[in-house]
């Protein structure tokens, strides 16, 4: 217990902490906006394109000044959305396609200028090693201004455009009829995240960074109905996982920190994709379960009589397709098999298809139409 | 800058020499076009014929490389607030975290203006946009959960709270079931019924006839414009469809003879 306290209380570990939660903050915030906007891989690609920048920010400075390294990388990076625009501007390039090269080519220079700085040596060209996996406990103190100061923009803005930001993000073409300044706008929106991403660097690193801007926006989605609900719970699980993992990785030795800020990210984003309530995949099959429960004999009985009589063949066979749309939900086997050892269907092939059919007996006939009447037929007619 | 000069404003819309090209090929090519007031306005042609892109060319949100187009007479820069835009439902995702209600709104926002947020007064008028088509009860209903009729009729209430004289529809029909067809419709007459235009992008031909009274025939240029009863002809459809399609025009043939 006063290893924790002791933890907490040191310099380091809270400026770390701070750190990683308010870099997570950032982009989970962002993020929300870039992920709705389907520019997630844009966010990739202008990460990996951060690093050549990183390297020549280090060279011109000619250490590991986080100003510099931090202009370089948003030059490159900005670089890097202008080749990608141009190449499907004038090609006949898909998006797709000029991501995956662009990302690939800065990436490659990069690596290249990062090898050259090694080989020359140097005491700081360790910590630029850093920028590729990220390193929370290489935070100082005096980044931790500069990190308040892009958040502290960012927040401004989203806030002062709020309803255009969402505009723009719904349905540009609308907004652009509405005679907004869409160009800016959605500008604006992609600088936001390149900064959140230059910032976030230190901490995840190029190549992991795309996760902390996708991964708490998919999973706040999850959980949340409204923009404003998603932008807020994003940046709180951005938060969380930052701060986790640097937490994490500042008591065990050699592991290092983006990967497991990504860990925790993507857990959580496992976690809401399986039990958030109305989306997850748990809460979706438990409530059709609970449909299926719902499915009565007689509702079954009721829709094989309906197929029978709208084709006018008492010994129509219905596909089980076909009773599942009628049904709502697939019929259960349960359903089915007691029905069939009550003599009341009867399962039979219909080649060429090769799928289940049943047919009514004359029993089930009978005991449909003693039915007719009640509730259940009504769902002949859906 | 501004040139208060009007030009052609006893029309809803004027659209001159009229080309845009994507790449090398036209897809417009000197459409010369007017559509009066109060009418309401099908424009039909076949796949490719460039029918989105001459509403979108005329809202000014694709640049074309000749030509000019006024609403009443005024260029579209001074008229947006005025236009009713119902962009084709397909072009958003309708998976964004918003609720019916917020999507009317946003037709407000431009009346806003900057850093103002909707307030009870706008809450009241989405709601009322959202009666109109009747979708009252959908209200705080999200978006996802709609089905594409009700998806379609949130968007057209989000052109209507504008409340603007001229509504431009790019293919408000599409993928709806025929009730919501018909409640569409009538909104629409209704709205044609109290001197408002009405401009639809409409891929039916068999109820062309039925539901409008002004026609725009279009197959990258213009093939026929003007009251249906004297437009919708066989061999105006030949000649923006080809042989096989005007097959569909035998009814309107006698119709029309």
């Amino acid at each position: 217990m006063t290893a924790i306290i002791d933890l907490f209380s040191s310099d380091i570990v809270q400026t770390v902490l701070i750190g990683a939660a308010l870099l997570g903050a950032i982009s989970g915030m962002l993020g929300a906006f870039a992920v709705l906007r389907r520019q997630s891989l844009l966010g990739d690609a202008l990460s990996h394109a951060a690093l050549p920048g990183v390297c020549l920010g280090f060279l011109i400075a000619g250490g590991r000044d986080l100003g510099s390294v931090m202009v370089g990388a948003f030059a490159t990076g900005a670089l890097a959305a202008l080749v990608m625009m141009l190449i499907v501007r004038r090609t006949s390039l898909k998006t797709d396609a000029a991501l995956g090269i662009v990302l690939s080519v800065f990436f490659a220079v990069g690596i290249v200028l990062l090898t050259v700085i090694q080989t020359q040596g140097g005491s700081g060209s360790l910590g630029l090693m850093t920028f590729l996996f990220g390193q929370a406990a290489a935070i100082l103190r005096s980044d931790l201004w500069v990190m308040g100061g892009v958040g502290l923009v960012a927040l401004l803005l989203v806030l002062a455009f709020w309803k255009e930001f969402k505009l723009v993000s719904f349905d540009a073409a609308f907004a652009r009829a509405q005679g907004f300044p869409v160009t800016a706008l959605e500008a604006v929106l992609t600088v936001m995240v390149a900064l959140a991403i230059v910032v976030g660097l230190q901490l995840v690193g190029v190549v992991l960074m795309v996760a902390l801007l996708i991964a708490p926006a998919a999973a706040a989605r999850q959980w949340t109905n409204s923009l404003g609900g998603m932008v807020v719970l994003s940046a709180a699980i951005g938060a969380a996982s930052g701060a986790g993992g640097a937490l994490v990785s500042a008591t065990t030795r050699g592991l290092a920190t983006g990967p497991v800020v990504v860990l925790i990210a993507t857990g959580i984003v496992m976690v809401s994709l399986l039990i958030a309530p109305g989306r997850g995949l748990v809460w979706q099959a438990t409530a059709a379960r609970r449909a299926r429960a719902r499915i009565s004999d007689g509702r079954v009985l009721a829709t094989l009589q309906g197929f029978a009589q709208m084709h006018d063949d008492a010994g129509y066979p219905s596909e089980r397709g076909m009773l599942q749309v009628a049904l709502g939900v697939k019929p259960p086997a349960a359903t089915l098999a007691s029905l069939e050892s009550r003599g009341l269907i009867r399962s039979v092939t219909h080649p060429p298809e090769t799928t289940p059919h049943w047919e009514l007996t004359k029993a089930g006939h009978s005991e449909a139409a003693a039915l007719s009447g009640q509730p259940e037929t009504r769902q002949r007619t859906t | 800058m501004r040139d208060d000069t009007l030009h052609e404003p006893e029309q809803a819309l004027h659209v001159e020499d009229l080309t845009v090209t994507y790449g090398a090929n036209p897809v417009l090519w000197d459409i010369d076009l007017d559509i009066p007031p109060g009418v309401m306005c099908a424009i039909v042609g076949p796949n490719g014929a460039g029918k989105s892109t001459l509403i979108k060319a005329a809202l000014g949100l694709v640049r074309p490389v000749a030509g000019h187009v006024r609403f009443l007479g005024r260029p579209i820069g001074q008229m947006r607030g005025q236009i009713g835009y119902v962009p084709q439902r397909h072009s958003v995702d309708w998976d964004f975290p918003t609720t019916a209600r917020d999507v009317v709104e946003m037709g407000l926002y431009r009346d806003l203006g900057w850093l103002r947020r909707p307030g009870k007064a706008e809450h009241a008028r989405a709601l009322a946009a959202l009666a109109e088509v009747g979708m009252q009860d959908y209200a705080d209903r999200q978006i996802s959960q709609l089905s594409g009729g009700q998806q379609q009729r949130v968007f057209i209430a989000r052109a209507l709270v504008q409340d603007a004289p001229i509504l431009i529809l790019d293919e408000p029909m599409a993928g709806v079931d025929a009730s919501t067809e018909a409640i569409i419709i009538a909104l629409l007459k209704k709205l044609r019924d109290a001197g408002r235009t009405v401009i639809v992008v409409h891929h039916d031909l068999t109820t062309v006839q039925s539901y409008f009274d002004w026609l725009v025939m279009l197959n990258v240029r213009i093939i026929a414009q003007g009251p249906v009863a004297q437009t919708y002809s066989a061999d105006n459809l030949r000649a923006a469809y080809g042989r096989h399609l005007a097959m569909i025009a035998v009814p309107a043939e006698e119709a029309a003879s």
